[in-house]
């Protein structure tokens, strides 16, 4: 059994409630367990049972802002709690002109991290019956008894590299905030690929797509694909072969990066939804980094006002690129 | 399936010297649609274009596409004669098999596959052609001139004397430019003023010309017949209409600044007349310099204005124009020698640049027409011209010939003999280039008659010594290393773009060469115009020119807008973009991208469940649209297309090129 943080949740559910039993807004979307201890799923709270199952614990991974797209069409108004990427998300939907920002209250959830189910059970050596947390460890409860292990080794690789943790959007910010946290080396991993000379890059490339079972999770869980119809799904011009083939994958995987160019916010849902595991946060993150590098720093989501790279034209803009 | 028939032109040699014909013929009959296949030594001759037009009648066809030269050449001639015999226009697809295939290969075996394969690239493009109508779009009737200087008076005046209004627009506080500060121009030495000064009255008092000095270009929008610019108007602090320009306010005004008309050798006052025949005779007051901006007190101009013209509360305006047609006509800067320090420019006041030498003869000049040494007064008795100073100078300057320096040193050292007779003149060159009715025999009237002593070489050092300049340089023919004691050294110092032609190419949307001059659409055949239709550009802002071409240059441009001017209509442009609202999520992206704020958002009403849902999506204005086609690859959907570039022909084009070797 995960443990809740019971302060936390009634701050939480008394805020939602308010204006959610108010009528200021016609649903709240949080979270709920899940059928394993290890899930929280999301919630979309009606009503005063409904508030009764939100929870918020370390499993709250799932990015919320998401699901605005479609909630907006049956509800006026709504509320969703933000942890800091899925603010950085709301930001991207407001940006791409999905939402408009009267239409949503964000309560503000400063994320600690969220752990990794996979993690637990390596260090657990087992499946773990439960976990206790403590100020920054956690205990894993087996039949063969309890390990304690830093926290911060069982979080998901996404939580464990994230900068901005904080909400950067919000109307209510219900937690006390995590502040700013060190720049993880995220780019690590492409400036290792950028090293290759590109037959292996290909190679490698090659051998990770080749796992792609064409799914669309990593599409459909990210707050930057938002088109009406996806083009690999767009009969004419058919620009997506249907072929189960390396070059149609690579034909997804490298389109699907390019609309993410200046626009991926890092929430790395795409990567965390992947069920053969292709890392697909170093082809978003290589373009974070081209952009970075052409035209200044921009970390897409955190201003909504900030002015998108690829949408503006400044004198001074780099003519050519390099032949890297 | 569409009825298509394929056309190709040998080009005299031009193409059927590497691609053949034959052979590319054969292919195309069986390419899928084609109906018939015909080829023609001369395609775009009237015999060329009859078999086409007999061919569309005869064997029904609904596309055609011509294996020919470039479309920038001849797609129109081929349109219109498609349209003649009946067909729309743009069912026709050209296929550039000159410049993108004959002229880049040697050999057949290279150039006929690929001609082949732009063929059937073309005719699958033309499969998916749709009918399309270029919109009809009004013409503002009036003209703007930007650059006051010689090119831009003559283009004004020509453009005003065709019937039509023209603003000419001027950053300067007087028109006049370049030409207002020569004393004497080459080769005839008429005295500059005495034949600029009646174009500059002539511009001011034309009833067409609407002068707009102390102006700048703001912004340009809109496109060919309707380019909407806003100007401003720097404020003069001085009322225009009640200003007589008597000349009291410069002349007690008690602080004093480099004078930019004089090369900064004499000093002007903070209110001012840039020079004595200044058009319009009305001051403006340096806002930098004034000591009543700057300190809040001195006032004396006010005071002393006798019809009170003095307003310290004007302010800057920005004037909205629509305009039909604009020539640019912006001038040139000189190269600021300092970079050579072995000429030592800046560091001796007897080291002076062409333009600023070309001062001291004038008689409102900072020595008053006396050519005198600015060190000590006295009259130089030898001079040292050094021509190419940053002209043809691939390491250190521009890698062009600057064009009017050879003519104005051999001017300049003419006027010197005449002034100071007993003064000699020598010219170290790398050659001398005197192309020009006239040119050469003035040059060899200086050398011969003159006494001027013309030596091929460079100079490497010059220093001063005692009250001299050593000048020491190699004489290139003889070998001989030469030092010179001399009085004075002008500096040919290179014609350059304007410092600030970048931006203000950007800014009107004309490109410009790597040296920032302005770029014209054909070197040859298209020297005014530029690759933005409805602007044209004349005089030294598209490379250094001395007064004659300009002069040349600016009617040509000027000829070129009233023939715009006077057409009722213009053929808009056909091949626009628009928007698939099925598709389209809204993001306007494209609104953000679009250059010619064609693209707005609207609000869309569709059914949802039992009610309805309203949502925004993007809208193209396809009068505002130029078919540039940004916006449809910043479209992540691919909600949006080009008419006549879709998606689906560009795709269909690259499959024709690709799935089949």
């Amino acid at each position: 059994m995960a443990e809740r943080n019971l302060d936390s949740v009634k701050k939480i559910r008394e805020a939602v409630s308010q204006d959610l039993l108010g009528g200021r807004i016609s649903q709240v979307l949080g979270w709920e367990k899940g059928h394993y201890w290890w899930q929280s799923r999301p919630l979309f709270a009606r009503s005063e049972a409904d508030l009764e199952k939100l929870t918020w614990d370390s499993f709250c991974v799932i990015n919320l802002s998401r699901y605005l797209l479609e909630e907006l069409k049956d509800h006026e108004k709504v509320g969703v709690l933000v942890k800091g990427c899925d603010a950085r998300a709301f930001n991207r939907l407001l940006q791409d002109n999905m939402v408009k920002r009267e239409q949503v209250i964000l309560y503000g959830l400063p994320c600690p991290g969220m752990l990794d189910y996979n993690r637990l059970c390596e260090e657990a050596g087992a499946v773990p019956d439960g976990i206790v947390e403590n100020n920054g460890t956690v205990v894993l409860k087996t039949d063969g008894g309890e390990k304690e292990v830093q926290r911060e080794d069982i979080m998901l690789d996404k939580c464990r590299e994230c900068v901005y943790p904080d909400p950067a959007a919000y109307d209510q910010m219900l937690l006390s905030p995590q502040g700013e946290r060190e720049a993880a080396e995220r780019f690590k991993p492409v400036e290792e690929l950028e090293e290759l000379p590109a037959d292996e890059r290909f190679a490698y490339w090659e051998k990770e797509l080749s796992r792609c079972l064409r799914c669309y999770a990593c599409r459909q869980a990210c707050p930057f694909c938002s088109c009406r119809e996806c083009f690999v799904e767009q009969e004419n011009p058919r620009w997506q072969g249907r072929a189960y083939q390396p070059s149609e994958n690579f034909m997804f995987h490298l389109v699907r990066a390019y609309h993410g160019t200046g626009r991926c916010i890092d929430c790395g849902e795409c990567e965390r939804s992947c069920p053969v595991d292709i890392p697909l946060q170093e082809l978003n993150r290589k373009l974070i980094k081209d952009i970075n590098e052409l035209y200044g720093d921009y970390e897409a989501g955190l201003d909504a006002e900030a002015e998108p790279p690829l949408l503006t034209y400044r004198p001074d803009d780099p003519a050519a690129f390099s032949e890297k | 399936m569409p009825r298509t028939g394929v056309f190709i032109c040998h080009c005299g040699s031009n193409i059927a010297g590497t691609v053949d014909i034959d052979q590319a013929l054969e292919a195309s009959r069986n390419f899928p649609g084609v109906v018939h296949a015909d080829e023609y030594r001369y395609l775009c001759s009237e015999v060329g274009q009859d078999i086409i037009k007999k061919a569309i009648e005869e064997y029904n066809l609904d596309r055609v596409v011509v294996g020919t030269c470039s479309p920038r050449m001849h797609e129109n001639t081929f349109r219109k004669a498609a349209a003649e015999a009946g067909l729309n226009p743009y069912l026709l697809e050209v296929a550039n098999i000159r410049e993108h295939c004959s002229w880049v290969h040697k050999d057949m075996e290279v150039g006929t596959p690929k001609a082949i394969a732009l063929l059937r690239a073309a005719a699958a493009k033309a499969a998916l052609n749709d009918p399309l109508e270029a919109p009809e779009l009004d013409v503002e009737k009036r003209a703007l001139v930007i650059g006051g200087g010689i090119a831009g008076i003559q283009a004004a005046l020509d453009i005003a004397e065709a019937g039509y209004i023209v603003d000419l627009v001027e950053k300067d506080p007087s028109i006049g430019g370049r030409m207002a500060q020569l004393e004497k121009t080459f080769p005839t030495l008429d005295c500059s003023a005495c034949i600029l000064t009646p174009k500059m009255v002539e511009a001011a008092q034309h009833p067409n010309i609407n002068l707009m000095t102390y102006c700048e270009i703001d912004e340009v929008k809109g496109f060919v017949g309707q380019f909407d610019v806003t100007i401003k108007q720097k404020a003069r602090y001085v009322d225009p209409v009640k200003c007589t320009g008597c000349g009291i306010c410069w002349e007690k005004c008690p602080s004093k600044t480099p004078s930019e008309f004089e090369m900064g050798m004499t000093k002007r006052k903070s209110i001012y007349v840039p020079f004595p025949q200044a058009v319009p005779m009305i001051p403006v007051i340096d806002r930098e310099r004034c000591l009543y901006f700057k300190k809040g007190r001195c006032q004396i101009c006010e005071k002393e204005c006798p019809p009170q013209a003095i307003d310290y509360e004007q302010q800057d305006e920005y004037i909205e124009r629509r305009y039909g047609a604009i020539v640019v006509a912006t001038g040139y800067d000189q190269l600021d020698p300092s970079v050579y320090g072995e000429y030592g420019y800046g560091q001796h006041p007897d080291i002076l640049t062409g333009l600023e030498f070309e001062r001291l003869f004038n008689a409102s000049g900072p020595t008053g027409g006396k050519v005198v040494r600015l060190s000590d007064g006295k009259p130089p008795k030898k001079v040292v011209f050094i021509q190419c100073v940053g002209s043809r100078d691939k390491a250190r300057g521009m890698n062009y010939c600057s064009k009017i320096c050879c003519m104005f040193t051999a001017k300049q050292a003419i006027l010197l003999k005449e002034k100071v007779p007993e003064a000699k003149s020598y010219v170290f060159y790398i050659d001398v280039r005197t192309a020009g009715k006239g040119y050469e025999e003035f040059q060899r009237r200086a050398a011969e008659e003159y006494d001027v002593a013309y030596m091929r070489g460079q100079v490497g050092k010059i220093f001063p010594e005692d009250d001299y300049l050593v000048v020491r340089g190699v004489d290139s023919l003889s070998g001989r290393n030469i030092e010179i004691k001399a009085d004075m050294v002008v500096l040919a110092a290179a014609s350059i773009a304007r410092h600030d032609a970048p931006d203000l190419g950007r800014l009107i949307g004309i490109n410009s060469d790597s040296y920032h001059f302005f770029n014209e659409a054909h070197p040859k055949l298209k020297p005014v115009e530029t690759h933005t239709a409805g602007i044209f550009i004349a005089g030294a802002c598209q490379a250094p020119k001395d007064i004659p071409d300009s002069v040349a240059q600016a009617s040509a441009a000027a000829v070129k807008a009233v023939g715009l001017l006077s057409k009722e209509k213009l053929l808009g442009e056909a091949c626009t973009a628009e928007v698939d609202h099925s598709q389209c999520s809204g993001c306007l992206n494209c609104e953000a991208i679009c250059p010619y704020t064609a693209i707005t958002p609207v609000e869309l009403e569709e059914r949802y469940k039992d009610g309805t849902l309203q949502r925004t999506v993007a809208e193209v204005n396809p009068a505002l649209c130029q078919g540039c086609g940004s916006c449809t690859v910043t479209c992540r959907s691919g909600s949006i297309n080009l008419k006549g570039f879709s998606n689906e022909q560009i795709l269909a084009e690259v499959d024709a090129i690709c799935l089949q070797r």
